[in-house]
Order: structure tokens, then sequence, then C-alpha cells
């Protein structure tokens, strides 16, 4: 009952073994060899992704699929502590059926750790890395994407054998027609964390409060000024109030080339101030006076029921049906997006590099990532959120079970939500967000 | 030596835990590779935005929810003292101990925000709101709503604490000299009795300001969040992916030990200039009986209403939770639920059977543990001395816990421990132990010891003069003792996610995930769950003991 038989399956690990060879003499000399050892492996994932990319290794899927064979095999038994956000029912709910399944298929137990902010989940592999426990760690599988991951791959906390691009499911997935799954915010995944799903930047409003929605960042402005305290972001950083304003940023700003760049290139300041105009204009206009920011878009449902907030977002396309079908929102709501597009992105899972089941949490990673597994979270009465995978590359009867996916009232069309924006280079998350914070914190 | 392991299963990971906030916070963090001592941190914690409102946040907070709480609590004792009607307002208001903090906060976030239950009861027929109205509460600007919430919280605290202070003192022959000298009782009460329960209440008054201070569970739903109080945003910066926020962290858990001890120190200092009043007052043979009688009715009656509503809004608000978790459809104004139902039991049958299984065998485990080794504590005191050792076993209750638990964390890591039941356990220990003590000592001590020297000349030995006389007699404080300790450890948040790895879910952690995510329903369940849990563990043990005690027909209970 108490989850705690990560001792045991330290026993198992298969870990790439450059890691463990090296003596460490005191607890906190860690540093050295992982410096050492994350260029060679740099080399190798680049070069797997390299050849990735031209097609030269899609031959050698049943060599894999015998690889991925050998691997479930040592993976039962496992326990794979699965550290996921845990705000949203359907998720949960998800992620419970997905871990029936890999424990009758698979006889790997996936517990869900049900996290409040995913950074939970980095710190505290950064604690493990801390006190030099390179084995036996307590997160198995996180899910991550954008500014998580560049942190997790910059400090050297991820499994790094390239693993995601070897899991049988990738071979269904198109990087080319999504370029997002092998490159997280335009930052390279290189193999170290798995597609999962997709998002997309959505608005969600009462009909009966907004007829017609703003459809454009400056529209927003103007209705937020004459209907106060009915609109506000979730609190950067957290993923979707950032997102919202990265959004705003795109556009408000005359020149949106320098955000393809990394940050340091530019002169932040006056990169950020047609922003930070727009949240001068607004911000005393927002809910509660702007005092407190809802944690998350999740949180912004509720409120938007009850009739405090008139227009919410989410990062979720289906997430206005699912209010609806729980009952938490009117069936008067509707789901729009601004004209200029929206922000989207793909997110993953990845591997800690000191996970206690590696091969159990890749056994989930290629479950998570499979044609039924995908449809089923495609599907908007259980989750809604759009696939990775690439429908062309699908057999048939899946190709035909993700067209027939039924699509809750409030949701638009895969056409309608085709205009997206792309996403800014990840340096300017940090530089968002600390801007925000410095602007917005101190009065 | 069992006393000295005590301490030291107390104070270890507690001192190391401090290690591990102050030399991050000089500069020295090996993992991330910085070996060098320098003030950086602070430098960079001081140049953090919105700072100055945090700490007012914080320090506001505290004090007042700590001076109102107390002030309160003591006019309530002074003006119920030995009346009738005051048993039955502790009976009501004794409930409240027993339920975690979050649950509290929740309940007042269900009342008081503007969907809340107290607006939707005068919607629209008084108030003609058809929609929520914009209006900047739950949280204000100021985070009264969380002041109100701690008082809701440490007012029965200090109630239960005055209570047993005041049986250590002989109040009604002190009263009744005051009396004879022409004092009022109320009068009598400020110069006589107050003095001596201000100085046995010192301890419980800091852990109070300590706790309020660096409340993380309950500011996350009730405080404003940019910026958000200092103990909030630690967390926060523990938890930023860019890990050179860990120093800053560090610094910051140390600015929090600083603001800690600066409220400690307000506190003992204005105790100290309100006593030097009284005992002015007391020196010029102050009487009050110029006060007209109507006047000091009206203050008595202004008190007590004043000291009752938070308490009677947090029941208010609990009981909005509990109707939220049975509603499927409940929009604004409707008064109660559109559609009642059990819809969202089924997903919470999925996610909290398991937490709330989690919260029942850890409190009850971590309960047993510290009640026994409060016995080995009691039973190993010798005859004076030892309140050195005693004042010791308080430390963790009189430290921020955001301070030292990151530290805590490293070193249960580092012994392997973290994640497994018996880190938790400890970790929930240190919290607990000291509540236990506070609970189970005085009543203890009281014990009249010649009923052992009596069962000693019938030829009793040690061992059966403890079991079949002094435990047996004492049945009803040990096992209070214990549903105290499970109710503490029941609402602990920072401890259980720092010490499980965020791996255990409990009850309390789960309600602050749910608090952050869609429909009220599953934090309505999670909250009556966490009122039942507690109430049923007092219950139980409160019907053991009497049962048990009923055998002896002289012990009338």
């Amino acid at each position: 009952m108490f989850l705690c038989n990560h001792k045991q399956a330290a026993s198992k690990m298969d870990a790439p073994s450059t890691f463990f060879d090296i003596k460490l003499r005191g607890h906190f000399r860690m540093r050295i060899p992982f410096h050492f050892l994350k260029y060679r492996q740099i080399f190798r994932t680049k070069f797997l992704a390299l050849m990735m990319a031209s097609g030269l290794v899609f031959g050698g899927v049943s060599a894999q699929a015998a690889d991925f064979e050998l691997m479930a095999k040592k993976a039962r038994g496992q326990t794979v502590y699965f550290n996921a956000w845990g705000g949203s029912p359907q998720t949960n709910s998800y992620i419970a059926w997905a871990g029936s399944q890999i424990k009758s298929r698979y006889g790997v137990t996936l517990v869900h750790v049900k996290l409040t902010e995913t950074a939970d989940a980095v710190a505290r592999i950064l604690a493990e890395k801390s006190a030099g426990k390179t084995r036996g760690g307590s997160v198995d599988l996180v899910w991550v994407n954008g500014e998580n991951f560049a942190s997790l791959k910059r400090q050297g906390l991820l499994r790094s054998d390239s693993w995601a691009f070897a899991l049988p499911s990738f071979a269904y997935t198109d990087a080319e027609a999504l370029p997002g799954i092998i490159s997280d915010f335009a930052n390279p995944t290189d193999g170290l964390e798995s597609p999962w799903g997709r998002a997309q930047l959505v608005f969600g409003y009462d009909t009966q409060f907004v007829p017609n929605p703003p459809r454009s960042a400056e529209e927003l402005a103007n209705w937020i000024e004459k209907n106060p305290g009915r609109f506000t972001f979730p609190q950067p950083p957290d993923f979707t109030g950032t997102s919202f304003l990265k959004q705003i940023l795109l556009e408000v700003s005359p020149d949106k080339g320098i955000f393809a760049a990394p940050a340091s290139e530019a002169d932040t300041k006056t990169a950020l101030a047609p922003l930070f105009s727009w949240l001068d204009r607004v911000r005393p206009r927002l809910w509660r006076g702007g005092v407190k920011s809802p944690p998350n878009y999740t949180s912004l449902v509720q409120p938007l029921g009850d009739g405090e907030l008139a227009i919410a977002m989410a990062f979720n396309p289906a997430e206005f049906s699912n209010g609806i079908s729980q009952g938490i929102l009117p069936d008067s709501v509707r789901t729009y997006i601004h004209d200029a597009g929206t922000l989207a992105n793909v997110h993953f899972v990845a591997i800690p590099f000191n996970a206690s089941a590696a091969d159990g949490a890749q056994v989930v990673a290629n479950f998570l990532l499979s044609p039924e597994a995908q449809i089923r979270k495609a599907n908007p009465e259980l989750w809604g959120d759009p696939t990775v995978l690439s429908i062309p590359k699908l057999d048939a009867t899946d190709a035909k079970a993700f067209a027939d996916l039924p699509r809750g009232m409030a949701t638009l069309s895969p056409a309608d939500l085709n205009r997206t924006l792309p996403e800014p280079h990840p340096s300017w998350v940090g530089v968002i967000e600390r801007a925000w914070m410095a602007r917005y914190s101190a009065n | 030596m069992v006393r000295i392991a005590i301490l030291l299963l107390c104070l270890m990971p507690v001192a190391v835990g401090l290690l591990g906030a102050i030399l991050p916070a000089l500069g020295w963090f090996p993992p991330l590779g910085e070996y060098h001592f320098s003030f950086q941190p602070f430098v960079d914690f001081f140049a953090q935005p919105g700072l100055r409102r945090s700490l007012y946040l914080s320090l506001s907070v505290g004090l007042l929810a700590t001076f109102l709480s107390y002030w309160l609590a003591m006019f309530l004792l002074a003006i119920l003292y030995g009346q009738g009607r005051a048993g039955f307002l502790f009976r009501l208001i004794s409930p409240l101990l027993s339920v975690p903090h979050i649950t509290i906060a929740v309940g007042f976030l269900f009342l008081l925000q503007p969907s809340g239950w107290l607006s939707r009861l005068f919607s629209p027929w008084l108030t003609g709101w058809q929609r929520p109205p914009n209006l900047n509460i739950v949280p204000d600007e100021n985070a009264f709503v969380l002041v109100l919430a701690l008082i809701a919280k440490e007012l029965p605290f200090l109630l239960l604490m005055g209570l047993s202070a005041l049986s250590q003192i002989k109040v009604r022959p002190l009263l009744d000299t005051a009396a004879s000298l022409g004092y009022g009782p109320l009068a009598g009460w400020m110069h006589l009795v107050q003095p001596q329960l201000a100085a046995r209440l010192r301890l419980a008054v800091l852990i109070v300001m300590v706790f309020s201070i660096s409340v993380v569970d309950m500011a996350i739903l009730l405080a404003p969040s940019t910026p958000a109080p200092l103990a909030v945003r630690i967390l926060t910066w523990f938890r930023d992916p860019d890990l050179s926020y860990q120093f800053i962290a560090a610094a910051a858990a140390v600015m929090q030990l600083a603001c800690a001890l600066l409220a400690c120190v307000i506190w003992v200092g204005t105790d100290k200039a309100i006593l030097f009043l009284i005992a002015r007052l007391s020196a010029a043979g102050q009487r009050f009986s110029r006060l007209p009688s109507s006047f000091v009715s009206a203050l008595k009656k202004g008190g007590v209403i004043l000291a009752v509503w938070p308490c009677a809004m947090a029941c208010f608000g609990m009981l909005a939770a509990l109707i939220w978790a049975f509603a499927d459809i409940w929009r604004y104004p409707s008064a109660l639920p559109d559609e009642w139902g059990l819809n969202a039991w089924k997903y919470a049958y999925i996610s909290l059977g398991q937490a709330t299984l989690n919260s029942l065998v850890l409190g009850l485990v971590t309960a047993a543990i510290c009640v026994s080794l409060a016995l080995l504590w009691l039973q190993t005191e010798t005859a004076k001395g030892d309140k050195h050792a005693e004042r010791l076993i308080y430390i963790p209750l009189l430290l921020p816990q955001i301070a030292f638990l990151f530290g805590m964390q490293i070193l249960l890591i580092w012994l392997g421990f973290d994640g497994l039941f018996l880190a938790l356990i400890w970790a929930h220990s240190l919290f607990v132990f000291p509540y236990v003590m506070l609970s189970l000592a005085p009543t203890w001590r009281r014990f009249d010891a010649r009923y052992l020297a009596i069962a000693a000349t019938l030829g009793a030995g040690p061992l059966r003069r403890f079991l079949a006389i002094k435990l047996a007699m004492m049945t009803l404080p040990v096992l209070t003792a214990f549903a105290v300790g499970f109710a503490v450890s029941s609402a602990l948040y920072l401890p259980t996610i720092f010490a499980s790895n965020g791996r255990v879910m409990t009850l309390t952690t789960e309600a602050v995930t749910l608090a952050a995510g869609a429909g009220r329903q599953n934090l309505g369940i999670a909250s009556l769950m966490q009122m039942a849990l507690p109430l049923c563990v007092f219950l139980i043990c409160d019907r053991v003991a009497r049962v048990r005690l009923a055998r002896f027909s002289f012990f009338k209970l």
C-alpha cells in the first residue's frame, strides 16, 4: 500500500553502464563524471536523430521490435512511478486506464504520482542527484515539455540513450509533418523524451455574457476594459499562463522575427515593451483585481461555470466540451481562437537518469504512444487531446477510428484549429516569466 | 539514555535540515558545483521583485492572526470560565481542533468567494445578483480571509491550551479574594489570573505565531499570489526548473527563519509590555468600577460574537464543502444544488481511496509511535530538572517548516530513506510528538502517586504498577493524546510532500492538488473525508476509554 518498493527494483536496473562504472569517492563527486559522459551521449543521440530524420533507421524496425520484446520481458514485475500533473480528473482517469492495460499486458504496475507542478519532479530529481543517488531514484517517468525539459536536459538529469527513438510506436509518427515531436519548443529532444500528445491554446466563452468573442489581442484588451473582473490568465510560470503571454506578445509585436532566435540576441526590454503596455492596460481590470491569478488553466473552468469569468482559456481543445459534459459548465459555453492563430506544441514523457524501473518506463511510454492509447486519448469524452501520430502511417482500422471520433458540442473542428503560431525560442520563456514577475509581483 | 535517543531522533533531522538551508544560502552547494562561500544568494534574494509585499503579507498575517486568536481566546476564557454556557461553547468549537488546516481553508473558499455559498444564499432575492459580483475577495489584497481562517483554527487550540493551563491555577480562590476586595470578576481576572495564564501559554502562542507566519497550504488557497506570502514563494523557488533558484530559496528560508524570530520578539515584547501595564494598574488598584454595567455586558456579548464568528464561518464553509460533495450540478445563484448525486464519487473512489487509506495508516502508526515515545519520556522523567530537555522537543514546532524540510529531504535521500514509509513516519513524528506531549504531559504529571504507593505495598512490581494502575487509570488522556496525534498527522502538508518524495498522497496533499483543478465536487469529497477521519478516531478513542473506565464504578464519567 505504501509505495516504497524501489529498493528491490534498483537491483534490476539496467541503465547505461558507463554511468555506474565510475566509482564515486564522495556523495558529491558526481559532477565530473556527468560532464564526461554527456558529450559522448550527446554525440550518440544527435547522430541517431540525424539518421532518423533521413529515414535511415526505420529499416531496423524489426531489430528494434526484438529489442523491445526483450526489454518488456525484463520489465515484467516492475513498478513505474509516473510523475504527472494530477489536476484534471480526465487525465487522472486516463492514466488509471493506461495503468490497468499495462498491468494486464506487460505485468508492469503503473503508479500515478499526482503533481501540482511538474517542477516538483524536476526539483526532486535534482535533490536525488544532490544526495548522490545515481540509481533507485523515485521518479521513473515524468510528463514534461518546454522549460522543464530544457532544464532537465541541461542538468543531465535524463536517461540519455535516445530510448525514445527506439520505441516501436515511434514508427507511427512523422517528424516531417509534425516537427514538434523531435523538437520541444525548438529544443532538439535527442530521444530523451517520447511524444505523448499535442496541445493548442484555445479560448472558451459563455455566449450568455459574450455574444461576439474578441478574436485578437487588441479586441481582447478592449473587451476586458469594458467587462472588469471577467477575465484572467493562469499565473506564470504556469505553462498556460506563460503561453498566453507569448501569444499576446506574438500578436502585438511589430517584429515577430526576433522571437525565433534566442532571447540573448535581442534587446529584450524593447522586444517585450508592447506586451507590457498591453498588460498594463488590462491588469487593473483582471479577475480579483489581479492580486490572485489561478494556478493553472483547469482552475479557470469552475469560475467560468459560475459566471465569475466570461472568457477562459485552455491548452486542450476539448476542455470546454468536457466541462459541459461534466456539468461544471453550462451548455452555452463555446470555444474560439484568435484570427491570427494560437500557439500549439507537443508534450512528452521522459525518464530520469536514475529511474528505478527504466525498462518498465519505456514499456509505458511505448504503450502511451500506441495507436490504441492515442485513439482513446483523442476521444473528447475521455480526454480530447489531439494525437501525435501520423494518420497516413496507421493501418486502415486505426485511421478510421481516429476519423470516427466524436466531437464535443463546444469543440472546434480540426479545420478551425489549423491556424497556429510557432512557439518562440525556449529562451524567451524565462525572459518573459522573469520580466512578468518583476513587473507585476512588485505592487 | 532513552530520552537522549528520543531527542536525537527529533532534533538531528532539524539540525541537518537547517544546515541544508544555511549552507546553500551562503553559496555552498556542491551538487550544483558551488564550493565558495559568498553572500551572493542573499544579494539575489533581496533583488527579487515584490519582496517587500511578500514580507509584509507574511508578517501581517502572522501577527494579526496570532494577536487576534490569543486575545479573543483570553477574553472568552475570562468571561466564560466556570459558567454553564462555557461547556456548550467549548464543545461546539473543539471539533475544529481536529480538522486539518486545509479543510478550513477550503471551507472559507467555498463560503466567501463571490460565487460562494454566502453569495448564493442571498442571491438573487436580496442582492439582485444573477451572476457573481466582481468583488476582490478571497483572496483580498491583504489576505484578511487567511487571517480569519487561521483564527478559526488557532483560537480553539489556544482555548484548549488555556483551559489546560487554568487547571493548574487556583482560579476560584483568586477571584474570590479579588471580589472581597471589591474587584469585579473581569478586573479580578485581569489582575490575578491573566499574568499567570500568559506565562503558561507563551510556548503555545509562539507555536501559533511561527505556524501562521510560515503557513503554506492555507496560503496557497486564500492569500494573494502576485506576490504570494514569503513561505509560498520559497516553495515556488525550491521547485523552479531553473536550478540557480535553489540558492535564492535557501537564502529565503533563512530569511523566513529571521522573520519568525522577529515576530516572536515582537510578540514577547508586547506581551511583557501588557503585563507591565497590568502590574501598574494593579498597583494603582484599578477596579474599573466606574464603567457602566451596560457597557460591560455589551463588551462581553461583543467579545463572544467576535470570537465565535470566524469559527462559525469555518463550520458553515465546511458545510458548503459537504454539500458540494453531493452536488452533480450546482449553478450560480441556486442556494442549493440543482441536481444532487454521486457523480464525483466514482472518480473519488479511484483517486481518493488510496489517499484516504494512506492518511489513515500513516496517522494511526505515527500517533501510536508518538504516544509510546511520550510514555517512555514521561516514565523516565526524574523528579525535577529535565525542564530544559523537554523544551527542546518543541523546537520543530518553533521553526518554520519550510526552513528545514528541504535540507531534511537531502538527509533522507542520503540515508536511503526517502520515499519509504519510515521516512514519512519520522518526518511526521517531529511534529506529532510535541503535540502528543502537550496533550498528555500535564494530566500525566497530575497523577496521584499514592495509588502507585498503595499498589507497591500490595506487592505489585514496577511493570504491573505501570500497566495495571497508571496506564489503566490514564486511559482517557492517553487515548486523547493518540487522537490528537492522529489529527496533527493528517493535517501535515509540507512534511508529507518533502519526506515522501511526493510519492505518497494523503488527503491533505490531494486537497491542495484538487484545489488547483477543475470542479468543486472532488474537493468537497476530500474535505468530507478529512473531517470524518479525525472525528471518527476521536469518537472511537473516547468510546473505548469510557467503556474501559466504566468498569471502575467510582470513575463517574
